[in-house]
């Protein structure tokens, strides 16, 4: 489970982040899956929290180099 | 007139060939800057590159020839029924001797170029399904690179930065510097989606600012609407003002009024993901601890039930029902040995007795056995109760008073003390008891006891 966690987009992790939350709304869910599911949870939330800060701020321009590679470098724009 | 009177009258005879060539010069020389008003017919485009048609009005018509030097620049397609005005010049195929008007210009008429070009091409690719929607990509929610076409000197990509920043601010920008106006620049358009889907960006969006029909043609050339129906990464088009629409815009998997617009469509809001996120792990918590507090309360119940608080009197009960059955057992024996049997010697009296106690012995065990069950069955649900919260709860609902009832049995309170009554010895005659049923009460008082023991008949 925790593998396939890491392999889901966020959107994906987040679409089954509201689909448990529904889940657990029912009261005759059995306990012992509403633990399971609640732990899946939790672990989707944090997932999808940590995927938010995955990222660093960049903002870079993609140019070509002579022989046709393509590079990218920092952008500053004038104000 | 023969040939021999001209000759005489000094008057020159010309071969086909030379008349032709003489009206030719003529023409060209008498109609070498014309414009002419006219609606097309019998339009033919020769191996892609010349094209002849008829130009006509309602009494006349004239054929025309625009060779691939004049028209590979006409951004619109010439159709039979446009109304067009064509500058040229007359000249004469001597072949057929056909005179012709060569166009050097056409422009349509009661509509710009640009807006009959639009509209055809918007038509084509319309008809050919570029538009559809099933052939929009859906806009990723959290792109790790976002990529931008547009001019890297102009306000757009300062408005799509200012949005970005609001929204989500470890974004990853990679822009692709072109120049976004003129019609020239539709090749560098083409390269800069080209080279951004080679470095990997997750969603590319295609931006600039307003302008004129001219200034935006570049969105409006069939090869931008290809290469962007073709990209494999989604495209989010931001040309120009919301009131323009380009046939880039309706290619692209997503329309943006703006460019600023483009930059809310291109990442969530990140303050709202993760309020909605924190909501949602809140809520989680509140229904795991409600579950785990409605199950602490059924389990409660059960613990509290008399098999599992008093399992040792629920046992001496049973073995009292043994010692009572062993008991009855001797008196119906010895009873009936002494009723029916008393000239009988005592062997047949041992033999009897022996039989009846090889009897009794066999119920014993029983008992007992059933009693080993019951006890380890009581222990398993004690190790179950430790371990397995889920089972029991399984247990409770199986065992439940209320299933009980449900399955239709009753159960009997004593009205003064509401304990229940499980022997006729529990309650007195007279004394009122209510008689609980899975849809009320009854209210009853006892009439007379009959004692009667189940199993009690050997």
């Amino acid at each position: 489970m925790e593998k396939e966690i890491e392999k889901m987009t966020f959107e994906e992790a987040l679409a089954k982040l509201e689909g448990i939350v529904k889940e657990l709304e029912d009261e005759n869910i059995p306990l012992e899956d509403s633990i399971k599911k609640f732990e899946l949870g939790v672990k989707l939330s944090s997932y999808c929290l940590s995927k938010l800060n995955e990222a660093e701020k960049k903002i870079e321009e993609l140019t070509k180099t002579e022989n046709g590679s393509l590079v990218t470098r920092e952008l500053k724009l004038e104000d | 007139m023969s040939n021999i009177l001209a000759k005489e009258n000094g008057m020159h005879i010309y071969s086909v060939s030379e008349l032709n060539l003489d009206i030719k010069r003529n023409l060209e020389s008498g109609f070498s800057d014309v414009w002419v008003e006219g609606e097309v017919s019998n339009y033919y485009c020769h191996n892609n590159r010349h094209f002849y048609f008829d130009l006509k009005d309602e009494y006349s018509k004239i054929k025309v020839v625009m060779f691939y030097e004049a028209n590979k620049n006409l951004v619109f397609q010439i159709e039979n029924g446009l109304h067009l005005i064509i500058s040229g010049y007359l000249s004469l195929y001597e072949k057929r001797g056909e005179y012709q008007l060569i166009a050097t210009s056409i422009r349509p008429v009661g509509r710009g170029e640009l807006i009959l070009a639009y509209e055809q091409l918007k038509e084509k690719l319309e008809a050919k399904g570029y538009f559809a929607a099933e052939f929009k990509k859906k806009i990723p929610a959290l792109p790790k690179m976002i990529g931008v076409v547009t001019s890297t000197g102009g306000a757009v990509l300062k408005d799509i930065i200012t949005v970005l920043s609001r929204r989500f601010n470890n974004f990853h920008l990679i822009v692709s510097n072109v120049n976004v106006g003129g019609i020239s620049s539709q090749e560098e358009v083409c390269q800069a989606i080209d080279d951004l889907c080679s470095y990997g960006v997750d969603v590319i969006i295609v931006a600039r600012g307003g302008g004129s029909l001219e200034d935006m043609w570049a969105f409006n050339t069939e090869i931008v609407a290809k290469k962007v129906f073709q990209c494999r990464i989604p495209v989010i088009s931001a040309i120009g003002h919301e009131t323009d629409f380009t046939i880039c815009d309706f290619v692209a998997d997503c329309r943006a009024a703006t460019p600023s617009v483009a930059a809310q469509i291109v990442i969530i809001d990140k303050n709202e993901a993760m309020e909605n996120i924190m909501h949602m792990a809140e809520s989680l918590k509140s229904y795991a601890e409600n579950k785990l507090s409605a199950s602490r309360k059924e389990l409660k119940f059960l613990i509290e039930r008399r098999i599992f608080r008093k399992p040792g009197t629920m046992l001496l009960d049973l073995w009292q029902e043994v010692e009572n059955l062993k008991k009855s057992l001797f008196e119906k024996a010895s009873s009936n040995f002494r009723s029916k049997h008393q000239n009988i010697g005592s062997i047949l009296l041992l033999l009897n007795v022996k039989q009846i106690t090889d009897k009794m012995s066999l119920k014993k065990s029983f008992v007992k056995n059933l009693l080993l069950t019951m006890v380890s069955e009581i222990n398993k649900n004690f190790s179950g109760l430790k371990n397995k919260t889920g089972l029991l709860i399984k247990d409770l609902q199986a065992n439940s008073p209320v299933s009980v009832l449900e399955k239709g049995y009753a159960i009997i309170l004593k009205k003064d003390t509401a304990t229940a009554v499980r022997h006729i010895a529990d309650i007195e005659i007279g004394q009122e008891a209510d008689i609980v049923l899975k849809d009320g009460i009854l209210l009853t008082k006892v009439l007379n006891k009959i004692s009667k023991k189940l199993g009690a008949e050997v």
